[in-house]
């Protein structure tokens, strides 16, 4: 009983049961594949007569009420550090075998009290939402086969007897393989380990050799041990209270060379740090900052951090401070040949972060036009961490006169002689339209109940000489612009 | 001022037009156009349908087309003259055929050579000129306008200009005016109409989608500006150009210059060329029917005498003799080959296709209309239809027409793929970004066909999983609607091919089918007709092919069968249909055919011809079907709708069941002439719009009226007349299909081996599958046996009278080519073990495995999977073993035999049936309630039963209302169940999914004919059985 096997069977639906707690007791399904190949590929013990493999529809058809879901990636490593973190308690030599399954080298634990132990788990993890099976054996291969066999925890003292019976799909045959036997109608480990090791060879190859042999249980190997996860968080509570920015700050800059500190002893850098201020009112302020690149530089997280304090006003005295550092590996990157870097990143994201503190963060961005037709439609996007190089303006077609827009537009009352604009009058503009043209109708997103548009333009020269775009929208009338 | 509009693209531009060329016609009416120039794409697809709507609506229909040239620029052209339409249509034909489907590119080269006849527009903004101004500045659009001005000269080209109220592009304008007056071209307004009204331009934006594998949500900049491309009126477009009134002008003076028109084609049907010198095509044609009908008649006397005279002197007055004599000798070539052929449809009517045996029926002995297949009042040509026999025989029949008429003499004629409901919702929904789970569950929900839903599309939509409440469903819907109906490609016909003298290319462009060796041209059937084009149907039915096969397969045997003479009263086949145990039989094998087989119960070839008939959605649309059963049981009087209709009625015993009736009606009742009832026969056959059904059901109403015909009599024969334009067959047509119905009976009360052998040899046909066959001839007592490697051919064969071996090829995933290797393998010596089968053969590791999971290697190894077991040894793929001499099998596997189970669940996977008991003898079992199929005609009405079995067929015939029909298998028979349209979409996607059901309901059986009327369906739990193929909703 060297290895023990932690298993969460169905993973991927047990992480997103355990994320979402409306889903308890409905049937549900995990989905692979596109478009008509769609087929089920886990389900809920909930979702009776729909097994994996079959296509979508018809488990619809048999499971009215069947949830089909996506895989949730954040929901996944949620559970596997649950998991992770329950191997630990077994031994302190863990290996993440695969997604939902961790397999712990048992080498100077205590026998007797490894299946007790094993017990405790699956009934801790339990509580936490994750159903899992605990397997222990003297390779890592039976273990992992006795966790699937597991209810919900097995040890294996008899390999052989063990093995027998076990459904061949558990050694993992190859997929043409799995077809020939199929064929053959060998359906378990023993009944592929009772043809001869040789025929197999010269049958189905090395593959089918090696296959043998984990069937027989024959095979072991050296675990890929995987280090705990450590969060990188530092806290301070004050006493009494602080109000200046001062003791803030150089509290601030002891937990940044401390965290900076273990980050780099463990190999890694911050990609992102998290400020939580505690305040007297029982009240908190809550900020997270993605760093112009990940580092463990002081100096820039403090620039970072201190050019966001200064624009804030907290609602009471801070009593507490907290601040995460959010670890990953250093950034490699090489230039592109023709893209400009930013001269200086850190004040770059500095100058970002303080105006999102000021305006908000969806209000900060590059403007892009949409594509659409729809006249002066905007979006903002992040900025990218590089500036690419500007594309020169288009020799053709030549474009006529400029159209400055007013932002916002100007709104007017017009009045119309035979259908054109004759006179404009607004707040900022009175006058008297000496020519027309026009009018221009666009419109569009009309599959878009809410937000289909349509617009009538016409471009006016009035007495004074000036040139206007005026626009109607839903019998609302606007300066668009000047034209000059 | 006239304004025509020369520059318009329909929806056959694919995908690039969003409205049909009827509702260009309608908007080009309604806006008082004096005439429109259809400009479809790299084609005249749409030429016809314009040009039969101008008629109709009184404007002119002018000819154009987009070219789309090399460079991917695109030049409208107008077509001038005959000479410029033959030109053009040749020039495409090149353009279409040397090009992959769709991808067609006109040179420029090709284009300033052969330009005699056209005229030319500069372009909207895919125009040369255009798109050079845009992308590359005046210089090269300069250089892009003068080639097309040295192409086309000063005179025969146009500057467009288009006005759609959009910002910037009277700046694009002033350039091409600038450019046109120095070099003084005239000005051109067009409005570039890509759709009908401005409703149409959702449709336009939702194949912009398609065309650019996109949603509308993420189309931005490709999607329509606004919805101004639509058809304007002379007023409207006056005022957009009221500053350059000659642009307005100059589109009625290029009016007046384009003469062509389609009705000036010019084609004509080629002459027979191989007439004995000194003899005429009509002189010929007398002497070879005249010889014919003394082999038919015995003697050319009398009564055939007359009616060969009439119906030779009309041949001959029409210019038709060449026609008749063409296909006579395909059918020549086709028996010369061992091809069976017979005509059918109207040509049954003649006596001179009979004669000339182009038909098998005699139209004198049958009393059949001859006016029905040729009057002199017709204004096109008759259609004269052959069967062959599907696959190879047919496809020789039609490379021979190629090979006499030129690849550009003859063509298959196109089939329009329009947009159905299911594709409709598909790309529709697509472009609206609905997600493809949705899409796909559309798709199993609403199963193909457009048979009629008993719930609306929204409701469809909502089960689908569209929130009620989504607030797109309104605009969903409606630009669904707007889409069905429009063409999204072009197939080709089934059979129809035209031929032309001289190059069939230069009346109408060619294109590549996407079949190989086979080209097609640009309008369907009905253009066809309606330009005097004519068309020969060689058209390929399985059945012809079993027929065939059967034949040779009894001849090998020694016992040859000739059908022209197995007897037509047959007791034994009559019993067979009254029993309706017709699985397999032509035309009465479906279900709704076998549940009234037994309350017809066909005595006389005449009642099959009649059995073929009925059950269409002609006669059971018009009521026919029940009157007619109850008057031949003598349950109900025979009346006639008036006395005079008793000569026409009196054989279907004063119900009209065939189209003859009605135009006999039309004639003897409504006083139509003969040209009046062929108009009154065309438009019966026009599916595209009702409109030329009601106008000649409004004429015979009157005219009925006027002969004294009762009001109630005058509904009746209205009533009929409308039910036929949902599909009935003309009587000649039924004859035709009946000889081949009975012969397909006889065949298999007769020689049941050949028939099921034969059947089984040209899968897929019909509405069983290979699995269903076996199990019924089973029960007719006929031996299966398995394919072997050491005893089957490639086909199936008998080995006894009642013993049927089956070939090689029923195993899936074997390649023909490697059986027919190891079959000549075989043929030099026999295979003495596994080793020397596997030595001297070329299977692949994967076809070995299905030959030896079939048992097809049993001959060869004790069991399947001992011949599993040795098949995967690797000694196998290496040179050196293969070369050496065959040495005796290694030892007996280690494997165990299969279990009965396991080899039914084997015979599925590579055979796709079972020569052993049927499945659901093995899950008999697990259901105990479930009665065999076999006993359910023992039953009481009314009584509770339930059935179980594998799905063979599901139905939702469009006259049903809206019921299902399932047709379950067991190993007893078939039961037939009907799910009222409640339960049906209750339990639609379990009915539509699942391969095996359980049904409980209500027994009934009336006349003979067992039905359980569904209450609970369930899918029948797994229990071993393996999945079978049904034949659904066809």
């Amino acid at each position: 009983m060297n290895y023990a096997v932690l298993l969460v069977p169905s993973f991927v639906l047990q992480a997103l049961r355990r994320a979402d707690a409306s889903l308890a007791g409905k049937p549900i399904a995990l989905a692979q594949g596109e478009g008509r190949k769609a087929c089920i590929a886990e389900v809920s013990p909930e979702a009776t007569a729909i097994e994996p493999g079959l296509a979508v529809t018809l488990a619809m058809a048999r499971c009215p009420g069947l949830v089909i879901l996506p895989a949730d990636p954040a929901a996944e490593a949620e559970a596997s550090r649950l998991l992770l973190a329950s191997a630990f308690t077994l031994s302190p030599r863990v290996e993440k075998t695969a997604d939902g399954c961790y397999t712990v080298d048992l080498s100077g634990a205590d026998e007797r009290r490894t299946e007790e132990q094993m017990q405790a788990c699956v009934v801790e993890l339990s509580a936490a939402g994750l159903n899992v099976r605990a397997g222990a054996a003297p390779t890592p291969l039976l273990a992992l086969y006795a966790a699937h066999r597991a209810e919900p925890v097995l040890v294996v003292r008899n390999p052989k007897a063990f093995l027998e019976s076990l459904p061949l799909a558990l050694a993992e045959p190859l997929p043409n393989h799995a077809t020939i036997l199929h064929g053959w109608g060998v359906t378990t480990l023993g009944g592929l380990t009772a043809l001869p090791k040789a025929e197999i060879a010269n049958r189905l190859g090395t593959a089918g050799v090696e296959l043998w042999e984990r069937a027989a249980g024959e095979t072991t190997r050296v675990l890929r041990l995987v280090e705990p996860s450590k969060t990188f968080v530092a806290e301070w509570a004050y006493d009494p209270p602080v109000e200046s920015m001062e003791p803030l700050l150089f509290r601030l800059r002891r937990f940044a060379e401390c965290v900076a500190l273990e980050l780099r002893g463990a190999g890694v850098v911050a990609e992102r740090l998290g400020l939580t201020l505690h305040l007297e009112d029982d009240a908190s302020y809550q900020r997270e900052f993605r760093l112009p690149e990940p580092s463990a530089d002081v100096d820039g997280w403090l620039r970072v951090l201190q050019g966001h304090l200064e624009t804030v006003r907290t609602s009471a005295r801070v009593v507490g401070v907290r601040l995460v550092a959010s670890p990953a590996r250093p950034l490699e990157k090489q230039d592109g040949l023709f893209e400009t870097g930013l001269r200086d990143p850190a004040m770059f994201w500095e100058n970002l972060a303080r105006l999102g503190a000021i305006v908000g963060d969806d209000r900060v961005g590059t403007p892009v036009l949409r594509d659409t037709w729809k006249p002066d439609s905007v979006a903002l996007e992040k900025p990218p961490g590089t500036v690419p190089i500007p594309e020169p303006d288009p020799v053709h077609p030549p474009r006529g006169l400029t159209l400055r827009r007013f932002r916002p537009p100007w709104p007017v009352r017009v009045e119309l002689d035979a259908g054109r604009p004759f006179t404009i009058e607004g707040a900022t503009l009175r006058d008297t339209v000496r020519s027309t043209q026009g009018p221009f109708r666009m419109n569009g997103e009309w599959w878009r109940p809410g937000d289909a548009w349509s617009i009538e333009v016409w471009r006016v020269q009035t007495e004074s000489g000036a040139i206007y775009q005026l626009a109607r929208d839903h019998q609302q009338w606007c300066v668009e612009g000047v034209l000059d | 001022m006239g304004y025509f509009e020369l520059h318009a693209r329909s929806a056959f531009s694919f995908l690039r037009g969003g409205s049909s060329p009827e509702d260009i016609a309608k908007a080009t009416s309604a806006s008082r156009l004096p005439g429109i120039a259809l400009c479809d794409r790299n084609g005249v697809y749409g030429a016809v349908r314009m040009h039969v709507a101008g008629k109709e609506n009184g404007f002119r229909a002018l000819v154009g087309c987009e070219l789309v040239m090399e460079d991917d620029t695109v030049v409208p052209v107008l077509i001038a003259t005959q000479a410029g339409y033959h030109r053009h249509c040749e020039m495409l034909t090149t353009a279409h055929l040397r090009a992959p489907k769709g991808e067609a590119r006109i040179r420029w080269s090709e284009l300033a050579a052969e330009n005699a006849g056209f005229y030319a527009l500069t372009g909207d903004e895919e125009g040369p000129l255009r798109i050079a101004w845009r992308q590359r500045g005046e210089r090269a659009a300069h250089e892009a306008g003068d080639r097309l001005a040295s192409i086309f000269g000063p005179d025969r080209l146009f500057v467009e200009l288009q006005r759609h109220l959009l910002p910037g592009e009277e700046i694009e304008n002033d350039f091409l005016i600038e450019w046109a007056r120095s070099k003084g071209l005239p000005l051109l307004a067009t409005n570039g109409v890509t759709q009908a009204t401005p409703q149409a331009r959702n449709v336009a934006d939702v194949f912009t989608c398609v065309r650019e594998h996109t949603t509308l949500d993420k189309a931005g900049r490709k999607l329509a500006r606004n919805a101004e491309r639509y058809v304007k009126t002379p007023e409207a477009m006056a005022a957009l150009f009221a500053d350059l009134p000659e642009a307005i002008e100059n589109t009625e003076r290029l009016a007046g210059l384009l003469e062509f028109k389609l009705s000036d084609l010019g084609y004509r049907f080629p002459d027979y060329d191989r007439v004995p010198a000194g003899e005429t095509q009509d002189e010929y044609l007398r002497r070879m029917t005249i010889f014919g009908a003394q082999q038919r008649y015995g003697s050319v006397t009398g009564k055939v005498k007359r009616q060969l005279d009439r119906e030779l002197a009309l041949i001959e007055k029409l210019g038709f003799s060449g026609y008749f004599l063409i296909v006579w000798d395909l059918c020549v070539f086709a028996r010369d080959q061992g091809i069976m052929v017979q005509g059918r449809g109207s040509a049954a009517n003649s006596a001179v296709c009979y004669s000339l045996g182009i038909t098998a029926v005699d139209p004198i002995g049958s009393k059949l209309l001859f006016e029905r297949f040729l009057s002199e009042g017709r204004s096109d040509w008759p259609d004269i239809d052959l069967d062959l026999p599907s696959g190879e025989g047919r496809e020789r029949v039609i490379q021979e027409v190629y090979n006499r008429y030129g690849r550009r003499g003859s063509a298959m004629t196109a089939n329009v793929i329009t947009l159905r409901s299911k594709s409709t919702m598909r790309e529709v929904g697509k472009a609206f970004g609905m997600p493809d789970d949705v899409l796909d569950r559309f798709s199993n929900l609403f199963h193909g066909g457009d048979y009629p839903q008993t719930i609306e599309l929204r409701e469809q939509l909502q089960a689908a999983g569209i929130a009620e409440n989504d607030v797109r469903m309104d605009l969903l819907l409606d630009t669904c609607r707007q889409v069905q109906g429009l063409p999204r490609h072009l197939g080709q016909h089934s059979g129809g091919m035209v031929l032309s003298s001289g190059q069939l290319s230069r009346f109408v462009p060619l294109e590549n089918a996407s079949m190989p060796g086979r080209t097609v041209l640009q309008w369907d059937k009905s253009d066809c007709e309606d330009m005097g084009i004519i068309k020969i149907d060689l058209l390929g039915l399985g059945m012809v092919a079993v027929l065939e096969e059967a034949s040779q397969i009894c001849a090998q045997r020694g016992d040859p069968i000739d059908y022209a003479r197995i007897p037509k009263d047959d007791p034994e086949v009559f019993r067979l249909m009254q029993e309706a145990d017709t699985v397999g039989c032509f035309q009465i094998e479906s279900r709704a055919q076998m549940a009234t087989l037994p309350r017809m119960k066909p005595a006389t070839f005449y009642d099959v011809a009649i059995q073929v008939a009925i059950i269409r959605p002609g006669p059971i649309q018009g009521d026919a079907v029940n009157p007619y059963l109850e008057r031949r049981a003598g349950r109900a009087p025979v009346v006639y709708p008036d006395e005079r209709a008793r000569p026409i009625l009196e054989r279907t015993l004063g119900v009209v069941l065939f189209q003859e009736q009605i135009l006999r009606l039309a004639m003897e009742l409504g006083g139509f002439t003969a040209a009046e009832a062929d108009d009154l026969r065309r438009a019966i056959g026009f599916t595209r719009s009702t409109d030329r059904l009601n106008r000649m059901k409004e004429k015979l109403r009157v005219a009925l009226r006027g002969n004294n015909v009762t009001e109630e009599a005058t509904d009746y024969i209205i009533k009929s007349l409308s039910s036929f334009a949902l599909y009935g067959f003309p009587e000649s047509h039924a004859i035709s299909f009946a000889l081949i119905a009975y012969a397909s009976a006889w065949l298999k009360v007769r020689k049941p081996a050949a028939f099921y052998a034969a059947l089984i040899n040209n899968q897929p046909m019909g509405f069983y599958s290979v699995a269903s066959l076996i199990q019924d001839g089973k029960r007719r007592g006929i031996r299966f046996l398995p394919p072997s490697v050491v005893h089957s051919d490639e086909k199936s064969r008998l080995d006894a009278e009642d013993t049927v071996r089956l070939g090689l090829k029923t195993v899936q995933g074997v390649r023909a080519k490697v059986v027919q290797g190891a079959l000549e393998a075989r043929r030099r010596g026999p295979f003495e073990s596994l080793a020397d089968f596997l030595r001297r053969t070329e299977f692949s590791a994967k076809e070995r495995r299905a030959l030896a999971t079939a048992g097809a290697l049993n001959g060869l190894a004790e069991h399947r999977r001992e011949a599993l077991w040795r098949v995967e040894s690797m000694e196998l793929d290496d040179d050196l073993f293969r070369s050496a001499p065959a040495t005796e099998d290694a030892e007996l596997s280690p494997l165990e035999a299969m279990s009965h189970l396991e080899r039914l669940r084997a015979d599925y996977t590579t055979l796709g049936f079972t020569v052993g008991a049927h499945p659901m003898k093995l899950a008999r079992p697990s259901l105990p309630d479930a009665w065999p199929a076999s006993s359910l005609k023992h039953g009481k009405p009314g009584t509770r039963v339930q059935i179980a079995g594998s799905v063979s067929c599901r139905q939702r015939p469009g006259t049903a209302k809206g019921f299902v029909f399932i047709t379950l298998e067991d190993e007893t028979g078939t039961a037939n169940a009907i799910v009222r349209p409640q339960l049906f979409e209750r339990e639609r996607l379990i009915i539509n999914m699942e391969p095996a059901l359980v049904i409980v309901g209500r027994l009934q059986n009336e006349q003979g004919v067992v039905h359980v009327m569904a209450e609970e369906i369930e899918r029948l739990p797994a229990v071993g059985m393996p999945e079978q193929r049904s034949h659904d909703y066809h």
